[in-house]
């Protein structure tokens, strides 16, 4: 049987990685892509614990945080294809002001 | 038996992660995580939660990647390019920001309190099958059920709102020969059933006007940085 803080521990390596991704990448899909890395590391730890303990909510907030990160895959994609219209380029560095 | 699958599965998912923040082509980071979201899929298998499993594969593994690798197909992402020297500091601290936070982890997994958690087994119980799902969220969580509906309603149209081109459509009603759009470049002609011979040259003067405007203008941007 696993104990639980395997899966703490691994959920903590992949959220690590992600805010490491976020930290150092330049091209915005893939900074918005280890955000949802991170999102599915808080994800797993909240089956964890619902599993773990029995009860049903975990679950629950897994299916909603999913709902949310599919609104937020649609809106920032739309906002990336906005940006690289005006800009021709999809370095974070450049885009800089908010008027497009 | 159980241990063996949880190393595999995790190590995958650990891997397909060091590779997505490795590689330097989205579209390869892209695949990388789609590893990740099916290694996860198997772990919450391995959790008693089928129903999640599932909507993980669809919605993540099939729907958002779908998107994302469709946006990278469309933007013909380049590969991403070495940043300025002066922003290369950002690697080593990133790295030390994660060493902190996974010594943080281990430090809570390894205090004396934690260990009553780990007496703890999965139990064995329906929590994970679609039926107890389904009759949690339409009975006491069903407001931030259709709070979510009116979130999605919302990305909908903002979707829409941000990814439209605002300039055909002005141009399409043909009111204003000499209007003139502001910075970006007016998207190819699309000939509509509105158009007449003047609109078409109102258009072909009106592109000819911007580019020769743009030269110059682009000019001083460069001097200015």
């Amino acid at each position: 049987m696993i104990p639980l803080s395997w899966y703490l521990a691994l959920s903590a390596v992949l959220f690590t990685i992600g805010v490491v991704g976020v930290i150092t990448k330049r091209n915005a899909i893939s900074m918005f892509m280890c955000i949802e890395l991170m999102l599915n590391a808080v994800n797993l730890t909240f089956v964890a614990f619902s599993s773990y303990f029995g009860d049903v909510t975990g679950q629950l907030f897994v299916f909603i945080v999913m709902t949310v990160a599919a609104a937020e895959a649609a809106v920032g994609l739309g906002i990336i294809i906005a940006i690289f219209r005006n800009r021709e380029s999809l370095n974070v560095d450049e885009a800089s002001v908010l008027r497009l | 038996m159980y241990t063996f699958l949880f190393i595999l599965f995790g190590g995958m998912a650990i891997g397909c992660a060091v590779a997505m923040v490795a590689h330097r082509n989205p579209l390869y980071s892209a695949i990388s995580l789609i590893g990740v979201f099916v290694s996860l899929a198997c772990l919450y298998m391995m959790l008693q939660a089928p129903f999640i499993a599932a909507v993980q594969v669809i919605v993540y593994a099939g729907a958002i990647m779908v998107l994302v690798v469709f946006v990278i197909m469309l933007l013909n992402v380049e590969e991403e390019v070495r940043r300025p020297l002066s922003l290369r500091y950002l690697v080593p601290i990133g790295v030390g920001l994660a060493a902190v936070l996974t010594a943080e982890a281990a430090f809570i997994l390894k205090l004396p309190g934690a260990s009553r958690v780990d007496m703890l087994g999965p139990q064995p119980s329906d929590v994970g099958l679609t039926a107890s799902i389904g009759t949690g969220l339409f009975t006491e969580y069903l407001l931030p059920f259709e709070v979510t509906s009116i979130l999605i309603l919302m990305a909908l149209v903002g979707a829409i709102t941000l990814a439209r081109r605002t300039t055909v459509s002005r141009l399409a009603t043909g009111a204003d020969a000499d209007f003139k759009p502001t910075s970006p470049a007016p998207p190819d002609a699309v000939i509509k059933s509105g158009d007449t011979e003047a609109t078409g040259r109102a258009f072909a003067k009106l592109q000819i006007e911007q580019e020769e405007a743009a030269l110059p203008a682009s000019g001083g941007e460069e001097g200015t940085r």
